[in-house]
């Protein structure tokens, strides 16, 4: 099998980048292990929340101006910041076609509400998690209903609220909380108890349930003009049934991430899938690639698991293979490997030094900053320390960022992508 | 007592996702999702075997679970071998019936027309029913008169000699008892390709029978055919292929993940049927082909999906001149075999099938297409359209 | 200031504080525990979980082996749904000395401990992983016991009998009448509130940290503190003990527990000062797992899941001596005759096996010291949930409609209790932990009748985040049940939950590879990168949203 761009991880960056090559006419394929850490993401996109000093960043442009100055290893000092901003809205366009809403606060950062009612800066996020009618919600400090289905087993209310109350921007907040009864879903055999958030989402995909529960809605939330509930509400027709939802209700719906699996990150990959497929690319799911072999300096082809010795040969290779989480790395006691080409990885030594002594540590933990090495153009190392020419690597297989504290995991994602896409473009063209 | 060597459930990390992509867990309660019935209760079950969940034995085996999982952990095949490992073994002569195909098949096709005639009758459906717990609205497949392999001794086996090239075709039950047509079809591609075919001895794959906790005999089968089919491929380059899409994934994967058979000697010469062809276009092998002017759908079944084939059977039905295809969404038809011949289950897999029956029904086609014969069975049972194989197209379109 | 008066009070919540809570109120005697942080939660609940038949001791301590293998047919019949009767094996490898075998077997003889020399295909069919070059093999009759359970259902009989017990809940002194000692002075770190309890007996079972409640009372005692350290494997690798026979040594037993096994332990001498935080280096993880491979081949290509340490609590009667050579015989002191303070008692050495001994013993003398002559009958009365042979059968005929595995293992950890739990209702049997099984009418359950105040605890009561996720998503959802439960505030609620996975976090650093590090990387990214718990108290979001 040949391809212009074979791309190896079909997470965040591995999409974005398939989207970028396939569209602008290479042959694609992306060959994934398994779902992406996408199911398990926020669903809103950060850039950079945070710097050094863990102070919230607002103008995350200016700030990466001066910040990549600095840190010239930095996965944003390698795409540069004008190219960091290209691939956001080139996303936001992707997303559009797929006709999925995707609002910024213009340059700024904007905050999400956590599941445990915490704040989070970010830069896009999903109409139902910001938009000027739920900014300007925030600003008169209007009233705030938080609901919740009765015994639902991954959201507590009680333990969001609390700690937004405690927040200064919502201290003169009123906020109260309401309980949601599931309606009968048909199959009596189904606990309800036991539902995660996809049984909802489904229930809430179902146009037939939409009236019973925009009826308790109205009577569970009162007067507060703002309905804040979990992030259930569909997965297929979530925009037209958010919709229907706030039309019934007269209420602004709001969506709170909350534990996995996450139904606004399923969105997004459902989104970026459907927008490779119909460009073209070939998406080969489940298979996982074991090897492959170098002639000259660059990769010719890979083979996997399923196909056996098939080739799979490609112009360009890309690796998004993820971190230790998806299985980009590996680790044993005594040390760290990229699994697939051993690829020379950044990481410290001895084990003691991989994580901080809390596990809330604000600071992070240095084991997620490990990756594999590479030079400005993303091209990995090989064992003698010269950039494998066509490999390309991105997202959070790179080094040198870390993703929780600086609150830029979605960004580097799609920013590395995007550069790694246009180099792919410019050397096929 | 587990095997150290063979623990993938060791490497779950509890993420879920599984769950969220399961078909049989997103229509009923009555199972807990794979993660639940794999990994996590497999750690309970090597503890105490009694705290096995009834709710297993709904695991259709569709592998989607494990094409979602991140962690490679075999999740499918651990749900399969706990049902025959802790499961008391109890005699069904339903399921004994249902899982030996190759048994019922040799017998039904020299009183096909009898078979066929009765177990259409209401008043036999409904025995079947009560006593059998096979469901009365479930349609039987019908039988052929004879076998595929007569028919190819008789009629097709002396002209396969002329052919520098030849491919050994593992045609499994379907193809011998049901449906000599896909045979026949496949002879009628092959051919046009300049390829012959040969057939070689072979047993029922084993696919129903590990379903039905019949591992001894499925290891056998394996056994049987592993042997037979190694003597068929000696020659590296020779090639081994197969029509339905569920044997070929028992003879690679099955056998070696769930039977613990070496199958490597024929691992890599197996393939289904559009990988083989799809080698052979790429290669330059693609005669000229006459228009098909059909509309159809294209129905991906779960252990095609599993394999990693189904770019292979789009790519190639896409070269079909005049086939207007509409892949449907990627979704478990319910029936996973012999599961929807159940009366137990006959519901669920009703519902399974659900979505993709009303993805079908909205885009009308003339015709389905599919690589799996149950799945076949299914939708032509489900909704009022019948299915075809991808060979069946091709064999229209290399038609003199 | 609060004022309790009692006839015992009680200073440990480990095994034998709350065995003898347990002695007293069966021979109705009034008794008061008063326990700094939870029942279980030192030295009891860091160990390896061995139910003894006294082989490993047989060789170099007779009368601890004797004593143990009474111990354990007593607790064998009292203690049922406690311990699993596993049966145990002592392999020979070829690097050891093919002698001690022979040794082991005349001495067990000796000490009455059934022995039975089995060939190495046998031992093989009993534990298909162990490694098959041993060279040799016996059978004795070890088990598993479970520490948290044990010391759980002492509690929870005791206080159906009356007595009454504090957790969390610091002795802040020791009240004194000259030289009588009649009560204590305490603060309930819930609460935040002081209290007095009056009593005629003070039992200091405070096991290592008795050393810190003597010196309260006036009394010199001097505790040598010994850690040993564990590491446990995600999933019961092994179904029966599996012993090195040789002389006691590092890494030489693999004990099954539940869910899990095994590996212990390591032993090293460290100073009193650092019996409250105790770490673990490399190097010992390095000797359990390499010495682990030699029993069971591969274990160490398994999932690791956590690693800990316990102290010994040796006290020396002379001079200073080695972790291990020493008895871990039973030291029962009468403070009126060694230091002539009426009214206390300490007692201290011994082991969790011989916990029921120590706690007899105790309560004779305290008894003794009160006048009466009410006779121990502790060896009689199973606990509760023990009082019959567990067929989980039956109980999961019984509950039919709840999935197997959730009754069988409910019924597991809290025997014939679980009637009391679960019900056909959908949302107590609704799973909270999916590692572990454990539904929320447990959590309710256990949060209402066995002194759970927060997470850790629970955790002790049933497992909860025990399992190969270590919390992942059962303690929120767990956290949850306490506010929604109405037993904590929100705000404690949050509090609890970071305390739990910090909890956690200290038992993974040491083993952090492997599956290990994508499920704390996954751990991690949930509660920090997608709640910000670690953000709760960030200040200066100021602008708008």
């Amino acid at each position: 099998m040949n391809y212009d761009c074979l791309i190896v991880g079909g997470g965040f960056s591995g999409l974005t980048c398939g989207i970028r090559c396939q569209g602008a006419g290479l042959s694609t394929a992306i060959i994934s292990a398994g779902m992406s850490a996408l199911h398990f993401s926020s669903g809103s996109i950060d850039l950079v929340g945070y710097d050094h000093e863990r102070k919230i960043v607002y103008r995350p442009f200016e700030y990466l101006e001066k910040f990549t100055g600095a840190a010239p290893d930095h996965p944003y000092a390698h795409c540069g910041v004008e190219t960091v901003r290209e691939s956001l809205f080139f996303l936001k366009d992707v997303l559009a076609a797929e006709e999925m809403e995707i609002h910024n606060n213009g340059d700024e950062n904007h905050f999400h509400v956590t599941g445990m009612g915490t704040l989070k800066p970010t830069f896009f996020s999903q109409r139902s998690v910001f938009n000027s009618a739920i900014s300007q919600a925030f600003a008169r400090k209007a009233k705030i209903a938080v609901l919740n289905f009765e015994g639902y087993r991954d959201f507590y209310p009680e333990l969001a609220i609390t700690n937004l109350l405690n927040n200064s921007l919502f201290r003169d907040v009123e906020i109260s909380t309401g309980k949601l009864v599931f309606p009968d879903y048909g199959d009596p055999q189904k606990n309800p108890f036991e539902y995660r958030s996809i049984d909802v989402a489904r229930i809430f995909d179902t146009i037939q349930y939409l009236d019973e529960i925009a009826e308790q809605i109205k009577r569970e939330a009162g007067d507060a003009e703002f309905v804040a509930m979990p992030a259930f509400i569909g997965i297929q027709n979530y925009k037209k049934h958010h919709q229907i939802l706030q039309m019934l209700t007269g209420k602004l719906i709001y969506e709170i991430p909350a534990l996995p699996p996450s139904i606004l990150g399923m969105r997004l990959d459902d989104a970026l899938k459907s927008r490779f497929a119909e460009l073209g690319g070939v998406l080969i799911a489940g298979d996982m690639v074991k090897g492959g072999d170098f002639r000259g300096g660059l990769l010719d082809h890979v083979h996997t698991q399923n196909y056996g010795t098939a080739r799979l040969r490609a112009k360009a290779f890309v690796l998004s293979t993820g971190s230790f989480f998806s299985g980009g790395l590996v680790s044993d006691a005594r040390g760290i490997r990229e699994p697939i080409f051993d690829l020379r990885v950044s990481a410290t030594s001895p084990r003691s030094t991989w994580h901080s002594p809390q596990f809330l540590d604000r600071k992070g933990h240095p084991f997620l900053e490990f990756g594999v090495e590479t030079n400005g153009r993303l091209n990995p190392l090989d064992a003698g320390g010269n950039p494998v020419e066509n490999i390309f690597c991105t997202g959070a297989l790179l080094p040198h960022y870390n993703p929780i504290r600086e609150g830029s995991g979605g960004g580097v994602a799609v920013a590395t992508g995007f550069h790694a896409a246009n180099q792919i473009i410019k050397a096929c063209g | 007592m587990i095997d150290l060597e063979n623990i993938s459930f060791d490497h779950c990390i509890k993420c879920t996702v599984c769950t969220i992509y399961c078909p049989v867990a997103r229509v009923t309660h009555h199972f807990p999702g794979p993660k639940q019935s794999g990994p996590d209760t497999e750690r309970l079950r090597i503890k105490n075997p009694e705290l096995l969940d009834d709710s297993l034995r709904y695991c259709t085996n569709c592998k989607r679970c494990e094409i979602a999982c991140p962690s490679n952990v075999k999740i499918a095949d651990i749900i399969q071998s706990s049902k025959w490992k802790y499961f008391k073994k109890k005699f069904r002569i339903r399921d004994y019936f249902l899982s030996h195909t190759d048994l019922m098949g040799s017998v039904a096709v020299n009183y096909a027309t009898l078979v066929n005639f009765f177990t259409g009758l209401p008043p036999v459906k409904f025995l079947l029913d009560a006593v059998f717990l096979i469901p009365s609205k479930r349609t039987f497949p019908k039988y052929a008169r004879g076998t595929f392999r007569k028919w190819f001794r008789k009629y097709a086996q002396k002209k396969q000699a002329a052919f520098g090239t030849r491919v050994t075709y593992f045609h499994g039950c379907f193809v011998n008892y049901n449906d000599h047509s896909l045979g026949k079809d496949l002879v009628t591609v092959l051919n046009a390709m300049n390829i012959g075919v040969d057939i070689t001895r072979e047993r029922c794959c084993g696919v129903p029978l590990i379903a039905n906790g019949y591992i001894g005999k499925a290891r056998k089968n394996a056994r049987y055919n592993i042997a037979s089919l190694q003597k068929a491929v000696v020659d590296p380059g020779s090639r081994i292929v197969t029509t339905s899409s569920s044997c070929a994934f028992a003879l690679k994967y099955e056998y070696a993940n769930l039977l613990e058979m070496d199958n490597s000697s024929i691992f890599n010469q197996l393939n289904y049927i559009t990988r083989f062809i799809y080698d052979q276009f790429q290669a330059g092998n693609a005669p000229p082909m006459k228009p098909v002017t059909i509309r159809a759908a294209y129905h991906s079944p779960c252990h095609l999906e599993r394999m990693g084939g189904v770019i292979h059977t789009i790519d190639v039905l896409r070269r079909v001149p005049g086939l207007e295809l509409q892949i449907l969404h990627s979704e478990c038809c319910g029936i996973a075999g012999t599961y929807g011949f159940k009366k137990e289950y006959y519901d669920v897999s009703q519902k399974v099938g659900g979505a993709l029956f009303k993805r079908i029904e909205r885009v009308r086609p003339d015709f389905v297409i599919t690589d799996c014969e149950t799945c076949k069975w299914q939708i032509e049972m489900s909704t009022p359209y019948k299915v075809l194989h991808p060979v069946n197209i091709l064999a229209r379109a290399f038609e003199r | 200031m609060k004022r309790i008066e009692t006839d015992v009070i009680i200073i440990g919540g480990g095994a034998t504080g709350c065995g003898t809570l347990r002695d007293l109120a069966l021979r109705g005697i009034k008794a008061v525990l008063i326990e700094k942080n939870d029942i279980a939660s030192g030295t009891t609940g860091r160990n390896h979980g061995l139910l003894h038949s006294g082989a490993r001791y047989a060789v170099n301590d007779l009368e601890s082996a004797m004593e143990c293998i009474a111990e354990n047919r007593i607790l064998k019949k009292i203690a049922r749904h406690c311990i699993e009767d596993t049966g145990g094996l002592f392999v020979t490898l070829p690097e050891d000395d093919p002698g001690y075998h022979q040794k082991l077997v005349e001495h067990c003889r000796y000490a009455r401990i059934d022995c039975e020399e089995i060939s190495i295909g046998k031992a093989l069919r009993i534990e298909p992983n162990l490694n098959p070059a041993a060279l040799s093999a016996l059978r004795v009759p070890d088990g598993t016991i479970d520490p948290f359970r044990l010391v759980s259902s002492n509690v929870l009989d005791a206080q159906e009998r009356g007595a009454r017990i504090f957790t969390h809940t610091f002795v802040t002194a020791v009240i004194q009448e000259g030289s009588r000692v009649t009560g204590v002075r305490c603060h309930d770190t819930g609460t935040r509130e002081d209290f007095e309890v009056y009593g005629q007996v003070v039992i200091n079972a405070s096991g290592v940290w008795g050393q810190r409640i003597c010196a309260l009372a006036g009394v010199e005692l001097k505790m040598f503190p010994s850690k040993g350290a564990m590491v446990i494997i995600d999933y019961r690798i092994n179904n029966v003990v599996v012993n090195r026979c040789r002389v006691p040594s590092d890494g030489d037993i693999i004990v099954p527990g539940d869910t899990v096994s095994l590996i212990g332990t390591t032993s090293k001498k460290i100073d009193y000062s650092q019996i409250e935080e105790l770490s673990i280096d490399d190097s010992e993880i390095e000797v359990l797992l390499a010495d682990g491979e030699k029993l069971i081949p591969n274990i160490s290509r398994t999932r690791v899941l956590r690693a800990y340490s316990g102290v010994r609590p040796l006290i020396a009667v002379s001079g200073d001596v080695d972790g291990r050579e020493i008895s871990r015989g039973i030291v029962l002191i009468d403070h009126a005759a060694r230091d002539g303070v009426e009214g206390f008692i300490t007692i201290a050495g011994g082991k969790l096996m011989t916990y029921r001994l120590m706690a007899q013993m105790t309560t004779d003398l305290a008894c003794k010291k009160l006048d009466s002559s009410r006779k121990c009958s502790t060896h009689r009365e199973p606990l509760p949930g023990s009082e019959l042979k567990s067929m989980p059968g039956k109980h999961i005929k019984f509950f039919s409609g709840i999935p197997q595995s959730v009754v069988g293992s409910t019924l597991y950890r809290h025997g014939e209790r679980v009637r009391q739990i679960l019900s056909l209702s959908k949302r107590n049997y609704a799973l909270i932990c999916e590692c572990e099984m454990v539904c929320e009418g447990e959590v309710e359950y256990a949060i209402r009748h066995l002194n759970v105040k927060d997470l850790v605890d629970l955790r002790r009561r049933t497992r909860i985040g025990m399992g190969p996720c270590q919390g992942e998503l059962c303690s929120y959802r767990a956290a949850g049940l306490f506010a929604r439960l109405n037993v904590a505030t929100s705000a404690e609620s949050n509090g609890m939950l970071v305390d739990f996975l910090e909890e956690r976090w200290k038992g993974m650093k040491p083993i952090l590879w492997g599956d290990g590090l994508r499920e704390a990387e996954f751990t991690h990214w949930i509660y920090q990168g997608l709640f910000g718990l670690g953000d709760v108290n960030l200040p200066g979001e100021e602008e708008s949203l």
